[in-house]
């Protein structure tokens, strides 16, 4: 894959290299409009998308993913495969070559140790840093020369392309953050605001969570980009908001994010000011299954652990029916339009690792009622199901959301007309999301049957996203209530796949293993019911040039690029 | 006079000691963790040590002696430390946010200027077009002027502003592109035109806001000039024989204000406090904006700064809305 | 009206050229009545209902009557401090109720009023010397120097200590109060004061020493009051003349030593039946009189006579027909069924009838100052 990837993001860059015959800074001002505004300018420091994106167009990593997902360089010279040398053939090292002249926005050299510093930033104890998952199995980072870096691994690393690519890991200047290493990283208050970088702006002012006000870089590395010579960023209000400013006013070319409901979509676009963009990643709107018994009888600490099998989700037929029941379609008509599509995958992009099962797409709910019945769920005197004493009685939770508790009301009317008896939940997003251990209402606590919520992972590696259904990631008392198997599924096949994958470097046999894995927890066992893909939704001026949506990087990822069209 | 502030502002330390403590902890119990806002994809254990540097694991009571500590030493040192040069603080943590792992007092600095201008021009336009009003109706009442005054007092008090706000901007920026719905932060008053481009872009949330305040204080002057207009010492101007502009602006406005100008004393925190609505519905990011984005990030020293801030402010104010009391009735003496 | 009666009283009152220096014909004020959603005026509270009466300049008339009678009401309205609704007011030659209201302000120097509450009439944020030079600065064009002079002359003749010029009224007692009260109404040399209850608020130690400063400076400056006071022994001290209200209207008006000797309309007799005696043995076998029900709303008055409905002599007539204030002794004027005059057998039914003249006021009060 990576140098069919490398010549494919090469072409894309000529590409839009050839549009731009203006001269660095010839195209005036741009103002983008991030509704979440950024509260710092170090990604390290800061895990949130709106602080990641928005110093994109300060820092850059050695290497970037495109609009298709594919490894382009950005400060290397190119991307290093077993191929042209720069991978270990046993996958235990990585050599990455600087382009030659490097130059940071105040003039000085870009050098090797910057990019060893970076590792160094971001490994150091008690820093917090934010992106240390990157950095890990890492044993060391050499700098040979000025400008080669090479990173060895503790084992081999089939996945070797986590440091330093792409928006989350990018290369930060030594000298600028040389005394702000560990505890010492908040004190650098004016480092971490004003970053000196490689990217095609430089930071003018910034004021938190409002306004970052940025010039072209002097030094940019191509002398003809980027083509306006300003650019403010401006954060504040909401969604909807955002997408007026672009579509209705014209106040702003570009605002982040504006996943607003079908109906206005239309509305907006026919205002002829600006359009959606919108791309399709990773990001799956899902149902999760609790296959523990979350009943409040039980005691504390014992309560959605494995000790305790859910006594009728274990039942992989009501599981089925249950998905069966949903009308996906439906779903996006109602929340996303067009951004977003049904999907049955857990992984749903990029296509190398995307199963192609749709059998969920079409809602069957005579099957899902036959599958239920020939199963021994009989509906009782009030329409409930029930075997054996238990009825199909359903806690349905997911976080407040005007989207999420829509999908609720639909789907607990297809449960409803199933003969399922559901009760629905929503939790505040920040202690749904806050994972406090003391809380009863986090996602991973899950003190639900079913829950709602969206998910997906960095880069375009499902890797590490699949390894977390591993039986060790089930989130327990004894882990602070932390890990990603939320539905606390345990299949020692499954384990042993992901195993197998960690260890694994041929991207055809990774893809399967993926897409075996994906249809274990999504179509074998409906341990996870796959809703919606949900896509980027941003709004462009019609004056802006340039504008490619990118779902695996930063959406800033090619301001440099952008232009100012008549 | 003195020696009443003194004591006054004595009485208050344990008062505010123990609200601090009061915001600490409820902002402490409330639900919800520093990292609700980072994506899913930062893994758990990252998540642990992003708190662990962030000190938001330590126990509440170690946190709450730490910001003691930050606030009433650390903080006002520091600002020694920038204006003399000497170096009593040097290197000691100032109160950091959660959010943007930087100074809490760097955001209000950077908050304080457009919470002023747009929310203190809000409440100084209110205030002015308030008291002729409430004078006219008063003097005035149950005419026409009064009736249309008492009108839009209660459309401008029952109308919520985030409310009037949308519909402000659907109507003169959306319709009628003549204000921008966006407030510019980074805008700076050098000439003429960015004169007007300021002014435009206060415009509606001044409009907005200044409705709302005057809605209120016009009331206040509205009622109380008519209690004073019962007056029999009013009735004694007239009697003495003098004009009805004297009885009006001197006797009844000046009796009749000192109610009044501890109303508006007392809203002055409110500027400070900045307005959580309208500054999110125009996207003027100040003070307002601040808090509720640390309230929704479980920015706890964010949260508890701020609004300790506000609760020292409102204390205050009280205190100057007593001895302006004093100043302007010589019926009332403190001693 | 007042043209045809003018030659009346003089023709009668020969030892008496001058005219009276305030002249009340037919005075009227209703104060509207709003009810409703709509505010519909849906009727009147008639505070005064048709008050007719003439003080002579130098003369101190006494209105007494029941707290609610409209004693006050009249006092207010005869300088303008209410609107009447009806009936005219002259004072020393002007037309207070015509005036337009320049005119009645550049008036107000000659008629003044000291307020029953001291405390609230005076601007709580105004110093002494404030508050008595206001008026200086409007009306007089004095200059500072004289203007503060002129403050001091007018608290050496209130009784005022200097040293109290910068205070402000809530620093002084009651009395001293009424005393700012009095310099502040004597301030622009004014011919007449109505003095509505000015010790009603005061305590019984210093209502004398307020009542004789004003006799003091009747005495010295020639002025003229209205004494509207509910306090009968205190009018019996310092009227010359006496009216007695009842529910908007005069019953009776006499000379103060026939009226307090004799009284002839049975309310006033009544009233006056309840003023002790400083003489133990005729305080002894005071009879007193105690009337009946209560006083009727003034928003809906008996037809006839008002006192009907509480009167101990009262006949059939009285419910039917409103008796006019008439003359029926020399200098006695009385609105009573009981004391047939000439003018009440002519105009039965009218309740715009004048009263017959002054003349016994102006002969009485004569009598008054010679003894």
């Amino acid at each position: 894959m990576k140098l069919k990837a490398t010549l494919l993001g090469a072409a894309a860059i000529l590409a839009m290299a050839g549009a731009a015959f203006a001269e660095r800074g010839s195209d005036g001002h741009v103002n983008v409009l991030y509704w979440q505004a950024p509260s710092i300018l170090n990604p390290y420091l800061s895990g949130g998308t709106k602080d990641l994106e928005s110093s994109s167009l300060i820092l850059e990593p050695l290497a970037g993913f495109d609009e298709k997902g594919a490894l382009f360089p950005r400060l290397a010279t190119e991307i290093p495969t077993v191929e042209n040398g720069g991978l270990a053939k046993d996958l235990t090292s990585i050599t990455w070559k600087l382009k030659p002249d490097l130059k940071w926005s105040d003039g000085t050299p870009v050098t090797s140790a910057d990019v060893k510093f970076s590792y160094d930033y971001c490994k150091a104890p008690d820093g917090g840093c934010a992106q240390a998952s990157k950095y890990e199995g890492i044993k060391s980072v050499e700098t040979p020369d000025a400008t080669t870096v090479v990173v060895t691994f503790d084992a081999p690393k089939p996945n070797p392309y986590l440091a330093f690519v792409g928006a989350t890991s990018p290369i930060i200047q030594k000298a600028q953050f040389e005394k702000c290493l560990g505890a010492a990283a908040p004190t650098c208050t004016e480092a971490n605001n004003g970053p000196i970088g490689t990217g095609p702006f430089k930071v003018v002012s910034f004021k938190t969570n409002d306004t970052v006000e940025l010039e072209a870089n002097p030094n940019y590395r191509d002398p003809a980009k980027p083509a306006f010579a300003t650019m403010t960023l401006k954060g504040g209000g909401d969604a909807e908001a955002a997408a007026r400013a672009v579509m209705e006013t014209g106040e702003f070319d570009y605002a982040w994010n504006t996943q607003v409901n079908p109906e206005l979509q239309t509305q907006m676009t026919a205002g002829g000011k600006g359009h959606f963009v919108n791309g399709f990643g990773t990001l799956v709107e899902r149902i999760e299954m609790n296959l523990t018994d979350p009943s409040s009888d039980l005691p504390e600490g014992e309560r959605s652990t494995v000790k305790h099998p859910h006594p009728i989700l274990s039942d992989i037929n009501v599981r089925k029916a249950l998905s069966m029941a949903i009308d996906r379609q439906a779903l996006v008509d109602v929340g996303y339009g067009t951004a977003g599509q049904p999907t049955c995958n857990l992984v749903p992009a990029p296509e190398a690792y995307a199963s192609d099962n749709t059998g969920c797409l079409k809602q069957d709910m005579a099957g899902a009622k036959k599958l239920l019945d020939d199963a021994g769920w009989k509906p009782g005197a009030d329409g409930i199901r029930e075997k054996d004493g238990k009825k199909l009685h359903i806690l349905f939770q997911t976080s407040v959301n005007p989207v999420r508790q829509d999908f609720q009301s639909l789907i607990k009317s297809w449960w409803t007309d199933l003969g399922v008896d559901v009760e629905l939940k929503s939790v505040d997003a920040s202690v749904f999301f806050g994972g406090d251990a003391g809380s009863p209402d986090t996602f991973q606590k899950f003190y639900a049957d079913v829950e709602m919520y969206a998910n997906n992972f960095d880069g375009t590696d499902p890797e590490a996203y699949l390894a977390g259904y591993k039986c060790d990631k089930i989130p327990s008392p004894a882990t602070q209530w932390q890990g990603e198997n939320i539905n606390r599924f345990c299949n020692a096949d499954y384990d042993k796949l992901a195993a197998e994958m960690s260890a694994t470097a041929d991207i055809a046999k990774r893809g399967e293993l993926a897409k075996k894995m994906n249809d274990m927890l999504t179509k074998d066992s409906m341990t996870i019911v796959p809703l919606v893909d949900r896509g980027r939704l941003s709004a462009t001026s019609n004056t802006l040039g340039g504008v490619v949506l990118n779902v695996w990087d930063s959406e800033l990822w090619n301001a440099q690029d952008w232009t100012r069209t008549k | 006079m003195l020696t009443y502030a003194l004591r006054r502002l004595l009485l208050a330390i344990p008062t505010l000691l123990l609200i601090s403590l009061v915001i600490f902890l409820l902002v402490d119990l409330a639900p919800g963790s520093p990292m609700s806002e980072i994506p899913l994809t930062v893994p758990p254990e990252v998540r642990l040590k992003m708190i662990a540097a962030m000190g938001a694991d330590q126990p509440v009571f170690v946190r709450y002696v730490l910001w003691l500590r930050q606030f009433f030493w650390v903080e006002p040192m520091h600002q020694v430390d920038l204006l003399f040069g000497s170096h009593i603080v040097e290197g000691q943590q100032r109160i950091i946010s959660y959010q943007t792992r930087g100074p809490v007092f760097t955001v209000i600095g950077e908050r304080i200027p457009q919470t002023l201008t747009v929310i203190g021009t809000a409440y100084l336009v209110g205030v002015l077009i308030a008291v002729p009003i409430g004078i006219y109706s008063a003097y005035r009442q149950y005419s026409w002027f009064d009736q249309l005054g008492t009108f839009i007092a209660m459309l401008g008090y029952s109308v919520p502003t985030f409310f009037t706000g949308v519909l402000m901007i659907v109507i003169f920026a959306i319709k009628l592109h003549w204000f921008p719905s966006i407030y510019n932060t980074s805008l700076k008053v050098t000439d003429w035109a960015s004169l007007l481009a300021q002014i435009r872009q206060m415009a509606l949330p001044v409009l907005v806001l200044s409705l709302f305040n005057a809605a209120e204080i016009s009331r206040y002057t509205r009622s109380s000039m008519l209690e004073n207009l019962g007056q029999d010492y009013v009735r004694t101007a007239r009697a003495k024989g003098m004009g009805e502009g004297t009885v009006v602006l001197k006797h009844v406005l000046r009796n009749s204000l000192i109610p009044v100008v501890t109303v508006i004393a007392l809203g002055i925190p409110g500027i400070f406090g900045g307005a959580i609505i309208t500054e999110n519905v125009f996207k003027v990011n100040g003070i307002g904006a601040a808090l509720i984005g640390a309230i929704h990030a479980n920015d706890l020293p964010m949260v508890q700064t701020l609004t300790f801030i506000f609760a020292v402010l409102i204390v205050v104010f009280n205190l100057i809305a007593d001895i302006l009391y004093g100043v302007l009735d010589p019926r009332i003496r403190y001693d | 009206m007042l043209p045809m009666l003018r030659p009346r009283g003089r023709t009668m009152m020969l030892d008496a050229p001058a005219p009276a220096l305030v002249q009340v014909r037919d005075l009227k004020m209703y104060f509207p009545i709003h009810t409703g959603v709509l505010r519909r005026h849906t009727g009147d509270v008639k505070a005064v209902d048709g008050v007719s009466f003439d003080i002579m300049a130098g003369e101190t008339l006494g209105l007494v009557g029941e707290s609610g009678c409209g004693k006050s009401t009249v006092g207010r309205a005869l300088i303008r401090l209410y609107e009447p609704t009806a009936g005219s007011v002259r004072i020393a030659g002007d037309d207070i109720l015509s005036l337009a209201p320049e005119a009645l302000r550049r008036k107000r120097p000659e008629m003044q009023m000291v307020f029953q509450d001291p405390q609230a009439s005076l601007n709580p944020r105004m110093t002494l010397a404030q508050i008595i030079g206001e008026p200086l600065i409007e009306h007089s064009g004095l200059n500072p120097t004289d203007r503060l002079a002129r403050i001091y002359e007018l608290m050496d003749q209130t009784g005022l200590n200097r040293r109290f010029a910068n205070r402000y009224p809530h620093e002084f007692s009651g009395g001293q109060r009424q005393r700012i009260g009095i310099a502040r109404a004597l301030a622009l040399n004014p011919k007449f004061i109505v003095c509505d209850e000015p010790i009603a608020a005061l305590d019984v130690s210093i209502q004398a020493q307020v009542v004789n400063l004003l006799e003091d400076l009747q005495d010295r400056l020639g002025l003229t009051y209205l004494f509207i006071s509910h306090d009968l022994s205190m009018v019996r001290h310092i009227a010359d003349r006496v009216a007695v209200m009842y529910l908007g209207r005069i019953a009776e008006l006499s000379p103060r030593d026939a009226l307090y000797a004799r009284p002839l309309h049975p309310y006033a007799e009544a009233l006056l039946s309840a003023v002790p005696e400083p003489d133990p043995d005729r305080e002894g076998s005071r009879q007193r009189i105690i009337l009946q029900g209560d006083v009727p709303s003034p928003a809906n008055p008996p037809t006839g006579c008002a006192f009907c409905t509480r009167c101990p002599k009262v006949m059939e007539i009285c419910t039917t027909t409103r008796p006019i204030l008439a003359e029926v002794e020399p200098g006695r004027q009385v609105a009573c069924h009981l004391y047939p005059s000439e003018a009440r057998s002519n105009q039965p039914n009218s309740r715009h009838a004048a009263p017959s003249g002054s003349t016994g006021g102006g002969s009485s009060q004569h009598q008054q100052h010679g003894v």
